[in-house]
Formats: structure tokens, C-alpha cells, sequence
């Protein structure tokens, strides 16, 4: 069983978030706003190498560009 | 606690002012109106200082019902998908040449009591025991501490979770990073502090597995499971995994917090309480000292 998200280098997880963005943002607007809150997510990362911090980045950017690097290849 | 500490000295300094100032009444008036007014200074700080903690128990104590919802919530996330692993008795893999990986939940902020060092602290056993474990920090607090002890074995740092009650996308975020790692590792375990009543917090692990170690469970067949939904099972157990111990660790941080600003409040009361005894007294030897000092001038001239 092939997934088609899967081909396109999407993980599980990212999947399942764009799927719930969608469910979320079909809701009636008074759910809706307090639904959306429970979407959102702001953080940032950075990788270490040899005890040193790297650059700060946004988490959900990287990710991005990590799926769209994952489906390219 | 700290800020009795602080504080302290300040009070002693009081005490030793007012018990010195009969050997300076030569000069009464400068010595202990000085007193007087720095203790009238010390008494508004710490004043200030009790109506902070108060206001930050208060939001301490809003979000903790809100964080202690979501709690209990995302339980039933990590615990469902535990119970498929338990099901399937899957035991992590056991071999030489496997890393680990250790996921700190902490948070960015502060002001909480010990429940970041306490982690901190538990990583640092367990490094001891095992060197060759990489970490994953989630929070700034927990970066701080092992960042400067154990920077070597630092993979990725996350920062901006604890502003408010982590969310499930907070969680796949995280995890979809995590499965990013070059390193393949045996297993992932993920620490964060139990919440065990209002008063108390352990840190735990929780373990998630990887792929050939859920392959590998006494009971696998147990679940019909294709080889090419085993990675997405994977994901989603880690991500399940990380909301549960993110919303537990926010639930316990947010209850420390209010403890930690409630005996905050506390001993800035008792500091009140005692500035105002002395404030009290020396403005009552004060009035003493002048009453007498009108008195013997006036049975003076009286006498001449």
C-alpha cells in the first residue's frame, strides 16, 4: 500500500497536521478561532555540533524545506 | 526562597543600625533618622516585591487549571498509544553498538522552583552511566544547564514552548525534526517530570521505539501491521509521546511556579512583618530620645 503524501516525502506527522489544518479551517467560525489556537506552533531549533549551538531557525520553515528537499530527490 | 535570601543581610544590617545607634547619640538626629528612613525604603521594596509574587501567583494558578486540562487530555494520547506497544511487548533493543537518545521536556522560563535542575540533574546521571547518548533539549532552561556540562552530546535544541499549553502541532514538529537525525538510534526515550500531586514532580522517561524494535515484539502479529505503515506508527507514537510529556512537564511547571511565588509571597510577609516591628520601635526611641532630651533642657533653664 503506497501513500501518495508518503511519495511526496511528507511525513506521518506533517500529514496528519495539514489534514487537521484543513478540518480545523472548515469549522464554524466561533469553533473555529478556539479550534485554530490548538494549531499553531512557533518554535525554533538549532543544531548542535561539538558542544556548540548552531544558528537559530524556525522550526516549521526547516521542515518545510526538508519535506520539499525529501520529495526532489 | 531566594529572595529571603537576598534579602537577609538587608535585615541584619537593620537590626545592627538600630542596636548601634545609642553609641552614636552624639550626632542622634542624622544617625537614626537615616535609620528610620531606610528602613521606611526597605519596607516599601519588599512591599513591592510580596504584590509581584502575589500577581504572579495568581497567573501561576489561572494556568494551571487550564495547563492541568490539557494534562489530562494529552494522557490519553500517550497512553493509548502505549498500550499498543504493550500489547505487543515491545522491549527495546538491546545492542553494543545502538545509541540512545535522550528528549528533555523543559521550558523557556523560569522562577519555577527546581523542577528544571532536577532534570537536568537526572540527564547528568544517566549520562554518566552511558556517554555515548545523544540529548535532544526542548526549553531553554534545560539548554542552559547541560549545554555548558554536556555540550558535546547536544543533537538539537529546541526553543519557545512554554509561552503557553503545548500543542499537538508543537509535539509533530518536534518529532518530524527528531526522525530528521542522520543518527539511527535503538531507542528514544523522553524525560519529563511526572506531575504526582501539587507538591511534588519526578522526572520519568517514556520510551519510543524504533522500527526494529517494534518489528522485533513478542506479540507484533498481534496487530496487522504493513512494513510500510510502521514508520508513519513510529511518528505518530513519538509525537504522541512528546504531547504527553510536554503538556504534563507545562502542568508541573506551572504548578511549581505557583508554589514558588506562594512561598515567595510568604516570607515577604514574614520580612514585613518584621520591618514593621523595628520600623515601629526605633520611631518609638526616636520620640523617646527627643522627649527627653526637651525635658532635661527645660529642668535646665528651669535650674538657671
Amino acid at each position: 500500500m503506497a501513500f501518495a503524501w508518503k511519495a511526496a516525502g511528507l511525513t506521518y506527522n506533517r500529514y496528519v497536521s495539514v489534514a487537521s489544518r484543513v478540518v480545523r479551517r472548515s469549522l464554524k467560525e466561533d469553533k473555529r478561532i478556539a479550534a485554530e489556537r490548538r494549531g499553531e506552533s512557533d518554535l525554533r531549533f538549532a543544531k548542535w555540533e561539538n558542544g556548540k549551538q548552531g544558528e537559530n531557525k524556525n522550526l516549521n520553515a526547516a521542515n518545510e524545506s526538508a519535506i520539499a528537499e525529501q520529495a526532489s530527490q | 526562597m531566594m529572595l529571603s535570601r537576598a534579602a537577609r543581610p538587608a535585615l541584619r544590617a537593620g537590626v545592627a543600625a538600630a542596636s548601634a545607634r545609642p553609641a552614636t547619640l552624639s550626632t542622634p538626629n542624622a544617625a537614626t533618622y537615616a535609620t528610620l528612613r531606610e528602613i521606611e525604603g526597605r519596607l516599601k521594596s519588599i512591599r513591592n516585591i510580596e504584590k509581584i509574587t502575589k500577581t504572579m501567583k495568581i497567573v501561576a494558578s489561572t494556568k494551571l487549571t487550564r495547563a492541568q486540562k490539557a494534562m489530562t487530555e494529552s494522557r490519553s494520547y500517550g497512553q493509548t498509544s502505549n498500550a499498543v506497544f504493550e500489547n505487543a511487548e515491545t522491549k527495546a533493543l538491546e545492542g553494543e553498538d545502538k545509541k540512545t537518545l535522550i528528549v528533555i521536556c523543559s521550558s523557556d522560563k523560569g522562577l519555577c522552583g527546581g523542577i528544571h535542575s532536577g532534570m537536568s540533574r537526572r540527564t547528568r546521571a544517566l549520562l554518566a552511566e552511558s556517554p555515548n547518548t545523544d540529548l535532544v533539549v526542548i526549553g531553554e532552561k534545560c539548554k542552559a544547564q547541560l549545554g555548558r556540562s554536556n555540550g558535546k552530546n547536544m543533537q538539537l535544541s529546541f526553543a519557545g514552548i512554554g509561552k503557553d499549553v503545548p500543542t499537538f502541532a508543537d509535539a509533530a514538529a518536534i518529532a518530524d525534526q527528531i526522525t530528521l537525525l542522520p543518527t539511527d538510534y535503538s531507542s528514544i526515550q523522553i524525560m519529563y517530570n511526572k506531575f504526582l500531586n501539587a507538591q511534588s514532580y519526578e522526572p520519568v522517561i517514556v520510551e519510543a521505539f524504533s522500527e526494529e524494535a517494534i518489528k522485533e515484539s513478542a506479540n507484533f502479529a498481534a496487530f496487522e501491521i504493513d512494513d510500510e505503515i510502521l514508520p508513519s506508527l513510529r511518528e505518530y507514537a513519538l509525537a504522541n509521546a512528546l504531547y504527553w510529556g510536554l503538556a504534563e512537564g507545562h502542568a508541573c511547571e506551572q504548578s511549581a511556579r505557583r508554589n514558588a511565588m506562594d512561598n515567595a509571597s510568604k516570607n515577604a510577609g514574614d520580612m514585613i512583618n518584621k520591618f514593621q516591628i523595628l520600623f515601629n520601635r526605633t520611631r518609638q526611641a526616636v520620640i523617646t530620645g527627643e522627649l527627653v532630651e526637651i525635658i532635661t533642657g527645660a529642668a535646665a533653664s528651669e535650674e538657671g
